[in-house]
């Protein structure tokens, strides 16, 4: 199994992401929430995600405003995906 | 052409190795695109309204074996099929469809009670749930016991009947199908069970295993619900938005991922050394999104 340089680099990071993905998949897809609780759980896993990228570029010592609006538009594009197709 | 496709797909000097849809003015138009789709599907809807669709294969009768399944599930007794409470959920969904709204209280105030009252429905208490654009019983029985406040009506212990109204119209501009439960208990069983308190302490004392039989009995016998259409002879004829919204999000999305896969895997090989956001990350969030909305039920409940 190929694992990428920068999960080798940053294991707990990616591992505390994969966590986040992982909680949020549970809950969205097994938890008797209903849709307004899957949007919830859509935002919440949206703003870890974003969150998390402010967290992992800062200690990596390379945190710039391009990789912040990056990793926001990111996070919106799924927002947008789900909120305007689903909910 | 192979070389301007190259600019938007590979990571190289001319786009500062980082391909070019990666770039955020490139995810913006992408976004910008998507919300486009959005409008024009609605923009379809208002002016051509019937073109788009959600077919469905629901009956009265399926939702009213669901619900009593759901009871009987949970220790209760089943709900009596009541047509004039059928008569107000249907007045109720037809009234939605006339006056465009999706919700428990028109814009003219009128309220859920309004309906029962109008069919001359004496009740002590009552209920409604709501849902549309669902294509079968089973999602749309799942969505309602997904959701504490409707299944709190549907294995609510103190109703003892149900009116299912099934109708299928045109809401918003697009067709689809709305289903409408009304849960009463009429006024009079109230003052029956008080005056007969033996009557209901043997009902209590049936094992539960007891009670599913009464159920199954009752269930067997044919329930004529004239408000009940079945739908799915016409599921055909129009194009459902959902399965339009999901086509182009799993494309977008799928191009993203494999332009990220393709990009880490050039980056990886040449040794560049770019400021840009984490690979691994961006597949992650994209793919848990792209399940989501694969995999997400279909329907609206309220």
């Amino acid at each position: 199994m190929i694992i990428p340089k920068e999960v080798k680099q940053k294991p707990v990071e990616y591992l505390s992401l994969a966590l986040i993905f992982f909680v949020s998949l549970i809950i969205y897809f097994f938890a008797p929430i209903g849709s307004h609780g899957q949007r919830l759980i859509v935002y919440f896993m949206a703003g870890c995600y974003f969150f998390w990228s402010i967290i992992h570029h800062y200690r990596r010592g390379d945190l710039s405003f391009s990789i912040v609006v990056e990793y926001l538009v990111m996070a919106l594009f799924g927002i947008v995906l789900l909120s305007a197709s689903l909910f | 052409m192979k070389h301007n496709l190259s600019y938007y797909f590979i990571p190289q000097e001319k786009n500062n190795f980082r391909a070019q849809i990666l770039k955020n003015g490139f995810l913006l138009i992408l976004v910008g695109f998507y919300l486009i789709n959005q409008s024009v599907i609605k923009f379809i809807g208002t002016v051509k309204p019937g073109v788009l669709g959600y077919s469905s294969e629901i009956t009265a009768q399926k939702v009213l074996n669901q619900t009593n399944l759901e009871r009987q599930n949970s220790g209760l007794p089943p709900l009596k099929f009541n047509s004039t409470l059928s008569e107000s959920a249907s007045k109720k969904a037809n009234d939605m469809f006339s006056q465009n709204y999706w919700a428990h209280t028109s814009p003219n105030g009128t309220t859920p009670w309004d309906f029962f009252k109008a069919v001359g429905y004496q009740y002590s208490i009552a209920g409604e749930n709501l849902a549309r654009d669902f294509y079968d019983t089973e999602s749309l029985m799942k969505g309602w016991m997904n959701s504490p406040t409707h299944k709190a009506n549907i294995i609510n212990p103190k109703y003892q009947e149900i009116g299912i109204g099934v109708v299928n119209g045109t809401l918003g501009g697009i067709k689809t199908t709305l289903v409408v439960q009304h849960f009463g208990t009429p006024m009079k069983n109230i003052v029956t069970k008080q005056t007969q308190p033996k009557q209901t302490q043997v009902e209590q004392t049936l094992e539960p295993n007891q009670q599913g039989l009464k159920d199954v009995v009752i269930n067997e016998k044919p329930v004529v619900l004239e408000n009940s259409k079945i739908l799915s002879e016409q599921k055909s004829e129009y194009i459902n938005p959902l399965t339009i919204n999901k086509i182009i999000g799993a494309i977008i999305f799928s191009l993203i991922i494999i332009v990220l896969f393709i990009d880490g895997y050039f980056t990886l090989k040449n040794g560049v050394n770019r400021l840009t956001g984490s690979n691994v990350s961006h597949i992650g969030f994209l793919l848990i999104i792209l399940l989501f909305m694969l995999y997400q039920r279909q329907g609206a409940i309220f």
